[in-house]
Order: C-alpha cells, then sequence, then structure tokens
C-alpha cells in the first residue's frame, strides 16, 4: 500500500515500435508505451483508434509485425495467450467471458482446475476463490458457490477481474470495465480497479468514460488512428486536453 | 537517543508500571487494528523482547481481552508462531451514528468487528428527540461480555471539553445538546463511559485506523450529506482545533457573489457542493442521500439537466479541494459521504479543477480516493472512540 516513486521504479511492461497491418489497413503505427506496477494506466482513444488490437498483441491474441515488448526490463516474445498468461498478464474481456452454468470457483478455475490425485479438490479452490475474494475487499458476493447465472451484472465484474487476479498475474488489463453498469455497481469496480493497482499490481484500464480515467488513473496514454500521442500523468492534464488529445491527437496547453 | 535518555533521567525515569501499562497497551492496539496477528510479528513490530511479548499477551489473556491459537498451516519450514487473536465476541463498544435522515446504532467489537446493527428513520426536530430511539436500541442489543462503552458520531459541530453538540444550521438550528451525558444518565449501568465527536472527525479516524488511509499521516476526510465537513489528520494527529470546532470546511467561503447560506455568510463551499445544491440543479424533488444517487444515475444515462448539474457540482468540488490541498499538502483526499458518488461521477471536472489551480508541488503525490470502509465508517469510527480508553490503559 505504501507509495512508491515511480520515476524509481522501472515500468513493469515496456512496448517499443509496435507494428500491426490487417491487410492493407495498418492498425498500429510505431506504438510505444510503458505500465508501470501499482499504477492504473488508462488506455483512451476514438473507436479504431487501435487500443483493442494493441491490447490483443501484449495478450498474444495478434502476432504483431514488428516491434519490442520488454517484461522488467528483459524483451519477451509472446506467441499465445497461455504463454501471457505465463508471463503474468490476464486480459478481462468486456463480454467477460464467464460460464453462466457454473458457479464462481468453477468458473475462476475453469481450464486450471486444481486437483489432487485422481480429484479435484474443490476445498482448496473454494478457499483460494474466498481469499481472492477477500483480498480485493469484495463485499458484494456472499457466497462463492453461487452460480454465475444468479449474479448481477457488477458481481459478474467483479468475479471476471477476480478471475484475473487469482493466478498471481501481474498485470492486469480491463477493457471498457464499467460499460452497461449501473451507478453503484461502477463505483464499486471502480474501486476494485483501484485496488488492485493499491495492492501492487501492474494494471491497464481502457475506457471511454472520462470520470472513469480521471477517477481511478494514475497515468493516461492516447491513442489517435494508431498512434501513440501522449502518455501523460493524470496529476498534470485536465479533461478538455484529453478529450483534444482523443479527438485531435494533440493538444494545445500540452505538449505530447 | 542519548538526548532523550538524558531527558528522561532530569525528569525522572517512568516506572516499570508506566512502561508495562505502555508495552500493554501497543500490544493490543496491534491486535485491535489487525484483528488477529502472530507473536513472532508482534516481536518485530513492537521491538520488544520475545520473551517480554509472551508475558505482556499472558497478561491480556488473563484480562480476556485476547486470546491465543495454533495457527493454521503456514507451508513454512519451522515451528509456526502462536497466532493473537482480539476477543471480538465478548469486549466490545456500542457505535451510535446520528446523520441527518437516519439512526443507526452498532455493537462493534474489539478489532472492528461489526456484532449487530440496526437503524431507523430520524425523528425531526433537535438531538434530544435521538436519545429514546438510541436507548432502545442498545437495550436490545445488550449482550454477553464487557462492554467498553460508547462513542457517537453526530453531523453537528462538538465541543471538546464538554461533548456538548452545537446542530448544524439545517437540523432545527443553533441548540445545544449535551448527548452523551444523557444518554449515559439514561444507562448507567450499561455504559461505563459515552464519548462523542464530529461524524468527518470519526470517519477519518476509521480510515487511518483499518481503512484506505491506514498508515498515512496526512490527510482529508470529505464528508457530505446536506452540509459538508472535513476530518483532517496532519502529521498522524486529528486536527480538531481550539475548541473542537475544526474541520467545517464546507464553510468556507468559495463564491463572494454566491447564494446565502444557512450560516448566514454568502457563498460557502456547502452553497455550491452541497446536496441540496445538486437536487436543485437537476431540477429534483426529492432530497436525502437516494435522491443524490438518483441524480448521478441519471447523469450516467445521459440527462443533460442531470449531467450539467453533477458538472458544476464537480468543478467546485475541485475548486475546494485544490485549496485544501495548496494549505494541508495532503497524500490523501477521501470523498465519503454523498461525496463519494458524487466525487465517482464528477472525477475528471475534480482533478482538471485540482490540476489547473493547486500548485505543482503540492499536487503531485496527492491521491484522490473513497472510503474502504464506505457508509460503516462512521461506526466504526465511534466504536475507535470508545475504546480509545481501553487501549490507553489495558489493566484499567
Amino acid at each position: 500500500m505504501s507509495w512508491k516513486d515511480p520515476l524509481m521504479q522501472a515500468p513493469f511492461l515496456e512496448l517499443r515500435g509496435i507494428n500491426k497491418s490487417f491487410g492493407a489497413v495498418q492498425v498500429l503505427r510505431d506504438v510505444a508505451m510503458s505500465v508501470r506496477a501499482g499504477e492504473v494506466t488508462a488506455l483512451v482513444g476514438d473507436n479504431g483508434a487501435g487500443k483493442s488490437t494493441l491490447v490483443k498483441c501484449v495478450g498474444g491474441i495478434h502476432p504483431m509485425d514488428s516491434g519490442e515488448m520488454f517484461i522488467n526490463g528483459s524483451e519477451v516474445h509472446v506467441h499465445s495467450p497461455r504463454e501471457a498468461a505465463q508471463l503474468g498478464i490476464e486480459i478481462v474481456y468486456q463480454d467477460l467471458a464467464l460460464c453462466d452454468n457454473l458457479d464462481i470457483v468453477q468458473n475462476m478455475f475453469l481450464g486450471r482446475e486444481r486437483t489432487s490425485g485422481w480429484v479435484l479438490n474443490e476445498p482448496e479452490m473454494e478457499q483460494l476463490a474466498r481469499k481472492t475474494l477477500d483480498s480485493l475487499a469484495v463485499r458484494t458476493v456472499s457466497t462463492v458457490r453461487q452460480p454465475v447465472s444468479s449474479l448481477s451484472g457488477g458481481q459478474r465484474q467483479t468475479v471476471a477481474i477476480a478471475k484475473a487476479v487469482l493466478w498471481n498475474s501481474k498485470l492486469v488489463i480491463l477493457d471498457e470495465p464499467t460499460a452497461a453498469l449501473g451507478v453503484a455497481q461502477t463505483a464499486q469496480v471502480l474501486e476494485l480497479v483501484r485496488a488492485l493497482a493499491d495492492n501492487g499490481l501492474a494494471v491497464v484500464l481502457i475506457s471511454h468514460n472520462m470520470n472513469d480515467v480521471f477517477a481511478v488513473s494514475d497515468r493516461i496514454a492516447a491513442l489517435y488512428l494508431g498512434q501513440m500521442v501522449a502518455q501523460v500523468k493524470t496529476t498534470d492534464v485536465t479533461h478538455a486536453q484529453v478529450v483534444e488529445l482523443i479527438t485531435s491527437g494533440k493538444s494545445e496547453g500540452q505538449q505530447a | 537517543m542519548t538526548v532523550s535518555t538524558n531527558r528522561n533521567m532530569r525528569a525522572g525515569a517512568p516506572s516499570q508500571e508506566e512502561i508495562r501499562r505502555q508495552n500493554l497497551g501497543a500490544l493490543l492496539r496491534f491486535v485491535h487494528e489487525r484483528g488477529q496477528i502472530s507473536r513472532a510479528e508482534l516481536t518485530s513490530e513492537l521491538g520488544l523482547n520475545r520473551s517480554t511479548i509472551g508475558a505482556l499477551t499472558a497478561d491480556l489473556t488473563e484480562a480476556g481481552l485476547v486470546t491465543e491459537e495454533a495457527p493454521r498451516e503456514t507451508g513454512r519450514a519451522g515451528r509456526p508462531s502462536l497466532v493473537v487473536r482480539a476477543m471480538s465476541e465478548s469486549i466490545y463498544a456500542y457505535a451510535v451514528s446520528v446523520e441527518v435522515d437516519q439512526i443507526r446504532v452498532a455493537r462493534i467489537g474489539l478489532g472492528g468487528v461489526l456484532l449487530d446493527q440496526r437503524s431507523i428513520p430520524r425523528p425531526r426536530g433537535s438531538i434530544a428527540g435521538t436519545i429514546d430511539p438510541i436507548t432502545t436500541f442498545i437495550k436490545q442489543m445488550a449482550g454477553e461480555g464487557r462492554c467498553v462503552g460508547a462513542g457517537i458520531a453526530v453531523c453537528g459541530m462538538v465541543r471538546r471539553e464538554d461533548g456538548m453538540v452545537h446542530l448544524s444550521p439545517y437540523l432545527g438550528g443553533a441548540v445545544d445538546e449535551p448527548i452523551a451525558d444523557s444518554l449515559r444518565e439514561r444507562l448507567p449501568e450499561l455504559l461505563p463511559q459515552v464519548a462523542v465527536a464530529n461524524v468527518a472527525d470519526l470517519c477519518a479516524l476509521a480510515e487511518h485506523t483499518r481503512g484506505v488511509a491506514a498508515g498515512c499521516d496526512n490527510f482529508i476526510y470529505m464528508y457530505g450529506d446536506v452540509g459538508v465537513g472535513a476530518g483532517i489528520v496532519a502529521g498522524g494527529h486529528r486536527v480538531t482545533g481550539h475548541g473542537g470546532y475544526g474541520g467545517e470546511v464546507g464553510h468556507m467561503v468559495v463564491n463572494p457573489v454566491g447564494r446565502p447560506c444557512g450560516c448566514g455568510s454568502k457563498g460557502c463551499w456547502e452553497t455550491e457542493i452541497g446536496e441540496h445544491t445538486l437536487l436543485k440543479l437537476a431540477q429534483s424533488t426529492d432530497i436525502g442521500a437516494q435522491a443524490v444517487l438518483a441524480v448521478v444515475d441519471r447523469a450516467s444515462r445521459g440527462d443533460h439537466i442531470a449531467q450539467a448539474a453533477v458538472r458544476q457540482v464537480g468543478d467546485w468540488l475541485g475548486f475546494g479541494v485544490a485549496n485544501l490541498v495548496n494549505i494541508f499538502n495532503p497524500e490523501l483526499v477521501i470523498f465519503g459521504g454523498t461525496l463519494r458518488d458524487v466525487y465517482l461521477a464528477s472525477a475528471a471536472q475534480v482533478r482538471s479543477k485540482l490540476n489547473s489551480i493547486a500548485l505543482a508541488a503540492t499536487r503531485e503525490h496527492v491521491r484522490l480516493r473513497t472510503p474502504a470502509l464506505g457508509s460503516d465508517g462512521a461506526l466504526i469510527g465511534a466504536a475507535e472512540l470508545a475504546f480509545q480508553q481501553l487501549l490507553n490503559d489495558p489493566l484499567a
């Protein structure tokens, strides 16, 4: 929980010169970005600016055409989501990818179940799920054996985030976590996102909502037509400047 | 080190008994704040000898304040250290929160465990009218074990020397109410002591002890209901002023040509960010915390009137916070009460104003946060107040 000087700390994830084309369309041009542990980096940009593509490149879903990726200072190559997960990178997508017919524990361990001998180790999984939810100060979920179909939108988002945290992940990327949530639930999810970073994780938040961005982020990275036009500290910019960066790629008040 | 030793010798070194009381208090405080803690951790945190910790723990166990048990599997080599746990079930305090629209009473165990909680809408009028329902609740909740007393959080200004409450102008005017004494007189056998303090101060105390501000020595807790108050902690101490009335940031004048305020002044911060103003700007006919949530909800669904209202209030919120940040240089500003929702819905405005007004040096490290204890902060803070005496001298 203690505050560390971010300047003294090497970024957890560093991207340099990322290019990516889909056929004739170049989606990412020479993108550079750094994400630090203990901080929320908001990734903002208009529709089609390349936010999701960038995230999918980091997550190993799309191969990059060129560019370098460093984790804790050493270069890595990610070719599949499994490799990304091994490096401690977890992505929570907009559609959450939870199975309605399974309960919270089954969802959190889906495909990576703990076993003892031939059978599933249910008590251990249940205990770990409970511990993870507790560590995130989640008070809205009463029992971890509840089926996901009975949960509200905010609770589902919470479970999806907890699932990402469970695997000792170091970097959690959240794609529009508050879209389609009510006010009370949005507030809970924002507090949860902040708690992740305060617990020492590196967090990337993709959002269109300026309030969400300013409420939780430490840094703002703005993409404009596939180019990273600015990466600034949230304490240095105003709402209007960020909107300008998103819509025109430059801001008069801010030297990008 | 030498200097302090010399001073002690000149003033007369503390007696064996004083040192022991001090250590017992420090140990119990650790257990209280963490809920449970291993003997090994206590040894390193308190910097005392292992056998001293053992002896102190034995004393506290004998007094029924803590219990020791073997820890669960640690997965590490070596003999596991015993875990010291607070006797939350049998050592407890009553926490009372007198809010604008409701009264909440809770029974909170040592270690900050919420054992029981009740609430009713607040009867109109003065504080005197709240004594009856509080008394009833406390009688209903009375349990086994030892009660250390009661703490009361009130939405009003509290005089330090005798706990006299000056109500805010919205709540029936400037009537003095000795709520602590009245309650103590009603239930002399149940309550050994009753303490009272302002709700913002107690929320700050709660967050400092076991919330988002744990380990943080300079922070401001902004509490919003009809009015706005702040619990200010500077250098690890609560800043409550000469008479105990400090922290009334809601009456800081921010707009000299603004609306008249209930306090008689004009353009107070409250008149720009208070509940009434937000609801009026949003053309809402309801009142209270639920109405504020409804406005925020409307704004998030795209209602232009509500959006403009939230934005305007957010701008003023940032304006005032920027001034406070310049004066106190806090590392944390917490938005509680209804301000939690208003802040989250207008964070872009608040941050932008702060970034354009506050000095670069003071705003650089300031974090804006919402309370970790949510709306329970007032109750937990009130219980902390009641536990203070026990923590200062556990075996008294």
